[in-house]
């Protein structure tokens, strides 16, 4: 897909959107000014206003938009999936070769579901029924469609099992979908959607879900498929990145209106939005080596139930004039019979501030500040959950090693970041360190003090100097109590002077008014309960603060502005943070210094740079590599290592090097190489000339992935 | 699998030896199953004979195991009224019993799962108020009341016989067990068709009902098959349990109804102060109960893969 | 400032965005508000106005409140009193709702009814659930041996039905009102104990708990302060449903002709002493009141039971 971009026939750019005058042959699927809209208590529910796009064949075409902004709803209405009540059809028509769908008889619509449109789901576990073999579901999804008898359906549904990638197809086709792992689910979902050769697929989120090496699999799955069978895809999603390396063209939407469509080159290098420019410029880039200050965009995106006036954005737009509150802008061409278009008053100033350059952000560059006292030292670090059985009396049969002995220390004032893919026991790393759950072995230093062998209450007061931001600002925070309750509980149980300003000092501090105080959690957003976390984390100066995946919960522009807060805090109080991430956009714009966690222990260990430019471990590159990038012009470039298989069971890890089993590398070793990796477990040791960068690997090497 | 049944059968067993120290607490160690009652005067000298012959002036932990092992041997002891063995007075109810539950919970799952799918699949229409409302009324009606109203009503009318029955007349089972049948069946029904509404809705809001959409299902494979299978889970758990307490004995149906089973066998045990047979009654319905959990466990297990393979 | 339902993450699932677009936002835009739990009370009491059977339900629960409290004040007759002279009388002008068959004044006898079933049903109710919250809630935060002792003690109790549970007991400690609120307590108690395991352990991984252990607290409280307040709304919403299900059940043992001493008018007692009149046409009064009385009694319950369940979580409105 990415690779087709540039070559795109011109014949086909005569009729995009809504031009549909002079064209020859109808679009494959074309959406005219679609509306779809619910009909609530509190009034009309605009979820789709008047959206209109297209896709031919072998074409990607990128719907790109927040929560909210009705890009799935959307797709699900061309399937005829949107449930009415509540859900009207005030205008728009949806054609397939130039047939209305929503005008056919539903008996008619269905026969082209799944046979010509198909469509593949965010969340592969609960998009399959629970109770029935995944090759039935498959053996079904011909037989609804195509005249064949079950013995044959079943064999045509192992055929495609393989043909997407699934090892084994014949048992695996036999088994229930909870005992597949998430990419197998994906890879089986897409197996059923492709079963009808349709012609059209929708695919809404496909790998939000998954791991991004997993996403990588899952996108050059994706990929190769359209390649042989000339599909046309329509991709769904929030990501940027993913939009870049594997989109034709792309529409952006916002408060259920496309408010800016054009090739991938033309948004990417030349926005014309004011809603796309800001979301371009909020983005974290891996990239970067000097990471520009992240710009986030103010507020939040709307409720459809109280969209603005005018133009839905200009409540959060920095170019907003008087005439954008009352005028709705109509999609334009950007230059006189150009295909890129645009919904914006102020697209000359939209595309001067996005050609300036930016200022570089506070920690441009990391602070490696060698000779001072670290913060914080873990050694050996084991956290073992044993696995219990028996009839009356439970045994322990065996351990889920989720930690398995990890080392290291985080110098004062900087940053380290702990990366891994879902699994890898990065999450139970943080907790043990901070004695949230009880380590197996090992020990764990805070400043002078030894924190693995505290008493209880020594450990109770000791929570003054470590603290924890959690991952879900929904789930973190007592539904029942206000945010002056929640903050106020630390004062009362570690002690510190709580006058009448305390609080709402605390959350100007955090960026929150101060009269939210009496507000209890339900009331705020996700990025302002994120913040009512991270107030109640500072609250008493602590020395140590874990961010367990703080913003990886938050819509994209949200993520910039906590990302931000988080830096401007680290600087005012001078915190230390140990930062759990599996997005490593993200971890190259905070960090100082980054592990890499596999399977329970750490593989990689460096400086920020040094990790990103110069990776020596073939799990940290496969890692880098499977990251897409904002940027169509790196991507196509860009050379990808797509690891196969899934992560091995962390109760029954694999002997020697635990990567070996999915290693790119172990299978270009010559044999007794490999038996070393089989037999030897590789130490994390210092990489050949570095004083800093260690790596845990019998053949470490370089191999630069980062750009083409 | 196997250990899954083996440990819920070893729970099982605990279970039913836990009831059988309550039964025998309540029965014989704290109650006194020769005390006078009303108008049964017992003559403390024969009461201390009568003692002495079912061995009550033992240790209790001794007269415990002598139960226990009375129990699995299938000697329940012999009622103190007629001196019957009680195993013969439960020979002679139990399949009144069972006959009564079975076609009580045939009315209840025919009337309670289609009622609870024509709601759930008909949201917010008129059939779908009729039954919300019908269902939460028949909750809120004791049994006893619709046993009344039954009684009243419709014994001795067209083919129901009356209460009490009379002596003279041959009346088949199955005639016999309708009216209490349906009375029990009425609330459980309403239950299971609120069970089944709130099932199926929840299961139509899934996202596997939405790729069975999308796959091109029509609506009735798509409800009958999809959503069904899942949404019957948890209503069988519930169908399971229920008829696990009625073959326990319908106490004040059978009562109502006069009908003989070990519900009404109790009910007269009660009156009587008759405490082998109470304590029989009491561990049989124990038994029945901790049986049908553990065969709906077991049940449950294999209508839902997720379970089985754990 | 807006709080539409949010999405779960920078994973803006589809069916996130329909149903938040398909359903009114459950939070009007307040101002400042500054009331803390005041507000939360106003915003419960707002939901369970909506629904008008629970309006319904507290009306009738107000009213045997009522009647329990003011019992002495308002029965015409005394309860007590026979009349051997005036038994089954239909009613009338002087006898509202008849005489029963010992002759009583069956309107005042309704009425000393439902002080008994109130009484009855808020003690059992009140001890039923103070054993099955300490235990649940000890069971589920201890976990381990703790729990699954505690845990086969609620099987064991659990295998009997209520009434025969009841049964047991009552026959054991004798006739009362006491013996039948410690019997219907003692068997009615699991599944609050069930319910409050089940919700202690699903709070006790919670991030906000565990946010509490990160600042310091102790396991006292977080139990009381960050458990119990989220845990105890379903166990109540189940206590309220309960209440109508004991009325039942005491009823039930009145029946059978044990618990309640007989001479006591209770709406159990009163039907099955009118049980030779069932089939009787013009008599059946005896057993209609005392009928409609329990029915009423427990749908009344039962309304309040379903609009608390709505108006303690809103994720459950529209709900079967």
């Amino acid at each position: 897909m990415a690779d087709t971009a540039g070559t795109t026939p011109t014949s086909r750019g005569e009729d995009v959107l809504g031009a549909s005058g002079g064209s020859r042959t109808a679009p494959l699927l074309e959406v005219r000014d679609l509306r779809v809209h619910f009909d609530t208590p509190a009034g009309t529910v605009k979820a789709v206003d008047g959206v209109s796009w297209q896709v031919d064949e072998g074409e990607t075409l990128a719907i790109v938009g927040e929560s909210g902004s009705g890009k799935s709803v959307s797709a699900m209405t061309i399937l005829g999936l949107v449930p009415s009540p509540p859900a009207v059809f005030p205008g728009g028509q949806v054609l397939l070769r130039g047939r209305s769908l929503l005008d056919m008889p539903e008996a008619r619509q269905r026969k082209l579901r799944g046979n010509e449109i198909s469509m593949i789901f965010q969340d592969p576990l609960t998009a399959l029924n629970p109770v029935f073999k995944v090759g039935e579901q498959i053996a079904e999804m011909i037989r609804t469609h195509r005249k064949v008898g079950k013995a044959a359906a079943l064999r045509k549904a192992v055929d495609l099992l393989g043909e997407v990638g699934i090892p084994n197809p014949r048992v695996r086709a036999a088994q229930y979908p909870h005992e597949f792992s998430g990419g197998m689910r994906q890879r089986a979902m897409i197996a059923m959607a492709l079963a009808n050769d349709p012609q059209v697929l929708l695919a809404d989120e496909p790998t939000t879900a998954l791991d991004v090496t997993v996403q990588a699999q899952i996108m050059q799955l994706l990929e190769d498929l359209q390649a042989s069978r000339n599909t046309a895809i329509v991709l769904i999603t929030h990501d940027l990145g993913l939009v870049a390396s594997h989109a034709d063209r792309i529409a952006v939407m916002y408060a259920g209106r496309i408010v800016e469509t054009g090739t991938c080159e033309e948004i990417f290098t030349a926005p014309r939005h004011s809603y796309t420019h800001g979301l371009l410029s909020s983005l974290a880039r891996m990239d970067h080596a000097r990471p520009e200050k992240l710009e986030p965009i103010p507020g939040q995106p709307p409720s459809l139930s109280r969209v603005p006036q005018g133009c839905a954005f200009h409540p959060r737009c920095q170019f907003a004039t008087a005439e954008c509150t009352t005028e709705v802008p109509i999609l334009v061409p950007s230059r006189p019979g150009s295909d890129h278009l645009h919904a914006c008053l102020h697209s000359d100033r939209v595309a001067a501030a996005h050609s300036a350059p930016r200022p570089p952000a506070a920690v441009a560059t990391a602070r490696v500040e060698t000779g001072v006292p670290p913060v914080l030292e873990v050694e050996g670090l084991v956290k073992h959950f044993p696995i219990r059985s028996g009839l009356l009396f439970k045994r322990t049969i065996g351990a889920v090693q989720a930690v398995d002995g990890i080392d290291l220390d985080i110098e004062p004032g900087t940053t380290l970041s702990l990366v891994g893919e879902s699994g890898c026991g990065k999450s139970t790393a943080a907790r043990t360190i901070l004695r949230l759950q009880e380590p197996t072995a090992g020990s764990v230093r805070l400043g002078s003090r030894d924190v693995t062998a505290m008493r209880k209450e020594e450990l109770r007061k000791a929570r003054e100097d470590m603290q924890i931001v959690f991952q879900d600002p929904y789930a973190s925070l007592n539904p029942r109590m206000t945010v002056r309750q929640i903050l106020t509980e630390k004062y009362e149980l570690l002690g510190g002077e709580l006058t009448e300003d305390t609080i709402p000092d605390l959350l100007e501090t955090v960026g929150l008014s101060a009269e939210y105080a009496d507000r209890y959690p339900h009331e705020f957003s996700g990025g302002q309960r994120q913040r009512v976390g991270i107030a109640r984390a500072i609250a008493l100066n602590p020395r140590f603060v874990v961010l367990d995946e703080p913003v990886s919960a938050l819509d994209v522009s949200i993520q910039a502005q906590i990302l931000n807060l988080l830096e401007d805090l680290q600087r005012e109080f001078g915190l230390t943070y140990l930062f759990i991430a599996h997005d490593l956009s993200v971890v190259r714009h905070i960090s100082d210094r980054v592990a890499v966690m596999y399977l329970g222990g750490i593989v990689e260990l460096a400086d920020r740079d040094d990790l990103f430019e110069r990776p020596q471990h073939p799990y940290t590159q496969a890692l880098i590599s499977a990251v897409p990038i904002p940027d169509p012009a790196v991507e196509r470039s860009r050379e990808r290592i797509v690891l196969t298989g899934d992560v091995p069971n962390p109760a029954d890890p694999p002997s020697g090097c635990r990567f070996r089993t999915r290693c790119w590398k172990h299978l270009e070793l010559s044999d007794p190489d490999k038996q070393r990796c089989i037999t030897e477990r590789p130490a994390l040791d210092l990489a050949d000339g570095s004083g800093r960068h260690r790596v845990a690997c019998h053949f470490a090497g370089e191999r630069q992935v980062l750009r083409g | 699998m196997g250990m899954f049944i083996l440990r819920r059968s070893g729970q099982a067993v605990l279970v039913v030896m836990g009831a059988t120290l309550l039964v025998f607490i309540a029965t014989f160690a704290l109650g006194d199953p020769f005390a006078s009652t009303g108008d049964r005067q017992v003559p403390p000298e024969i009461a201390a004979a009568n003692r002495a012959q079912f061995g009550l002036d033992q240790p209790l932990p001794i007269q415990y195991v002598t139960y226990l092992g009375n129990l699995f041997t299938g000697d329940l002891g012999v009622d103190f009224d007629q001196r019957r063995p009680v195993i013969d007075m439960l020979a002679e109810t139990v399949p009144n019993t069972v006959r009564l539950a079975l076609v009580a919970i045939l009315i209840d799952v025919i009337i309670g799962v289609v009622a609870g799918i024509i709601a759930a699949v008909k949201r917010y229409s008129f059939a779908d108020v009729l039954v919300t409302v019908l269902s939460t009324l028949a909750i809120g009606v004791p049994v006893f009341v619709i046993g009344i109203v039954l009684v009243a009503n419709l014994s001795g009318v067209g083919p129901f016989p009356t209460v009490p029955r009379s002596f003279t007349v041959e009346v088949p089972w199955y005639q016999e067990v309708l009216l209490p049948a349906f009375a029990l069946a009425i609330i459980d029904a309403a239950f299971i068709a609120r069970l089944m509404r709130g099932s199926m809705l929840e299961v139509l809001r899934s996202d596997y009902i939405r790729t069975a959409r999308a796959k091109g299902l029509s609506e009735r494979k798509v409800i009958g098959k999809h959503a069904l299978r899942n949404s019957l889970i948890p209503v069988v758990t519930y169908i399971g349990v229920s008829l696990g307490v009625l073959l326990g004995g319908a106490i004040i149906t059978e009562t109502i109804f006069q009908y003989n089973g070990v519900g009404f066998l109790l009910f007269r045990a009660i009156s009587g102060n008759n405490a082998p047979v109470i304590s029989a009654v009491v561990v049989f319905g124990v038994l029945a109960y901790v049986l049908l959990s553990l065969l709906v466990d077991i049940l449950y297990a294999f209508l839902d893969p997720r379970i089985r393979l754990n | 400032m807006t709080t539409l339902p949010p999405p779960t993450g920078g994973s803006p699932a589809d069916t996130a965005e329909v149903a938040a677009a398909a359903r009114p936002t459950t939070q009007a835009p307040h101002g400042g508000r500054r009331s803390a739990g005041p507000g939360q009370l106003s915003d419960i009491w707002r939901r369970y106005r909506r629904n008008r059977l629970a309006l319904l339900g507290l009306g009738i629960v107000g009213l045997l409140v009522f009647l329990a409290i003011f019992e002495p004040f308002i029965t015409p007759f005394s309860p007590f009193e026979q009349n051997l002279l005036n038994t089954t009388a239909p009613p009338s002008a002087r006898h509202w709702f008849g005489t029963d068959v010992l002759g009583r004044d069956m309107f005042s006898a309704i009425i000393y009814g439902a002080k008994l079933a109130v009484i009855v049903g808020l003690a059992t109710v009140a001890m039923s659930l103070l054993i099955g919250v300490v235990f649940g809630a000890i069971a589920g935060f201890r976990g381990g041996a703790v729990d699954s002792v505690i845990m086969r003690t609620t099987d064991v109790f659990l295998a009997f039905p209520l009434l025969v549970g009841a049964i047991l007991v009552v026959r054991t400690f004798g006739a009362g009102v006491t013996p039948v609120i410690i019997a219907l307590a003692l068997f009615g108690w699991t599944t609050s104990a069930r319910l409050m395991r089940g919700q202690t352990l699903a709070l006790r991984e919670s991030e906000y708990v565990e946010a509490a252990r990160s600042i310091g607290a102790t396991d006292r409280r977080i139990i009381s302060r960050h458990i119990l307040p989220n845990a105890i709304a379903p166990v109540l919403v189940y206590a309220f449903t309960n209440i109508g299900v004991v009325v039942v059940a005491m009823a039930s043992l009145s029946f059978l002709g044990i618990g309640v001493p007989a001479d006591i008018p209770e709406w159990g007692r009163l039907i099955s002493q009118s049980a030779p009149f069932f089939q009787v046409p013009g008599k059946s009064h005896l057993w209609a009141f005392p009928a409609l009385a329990i029915c009423v009694t427990t749908l009344g319950f039962a309304f309040v039971a379903d609009g608390l369940r709505d108006a303690l979580d809103p994720k459950l409105r529209g709900r079967g």
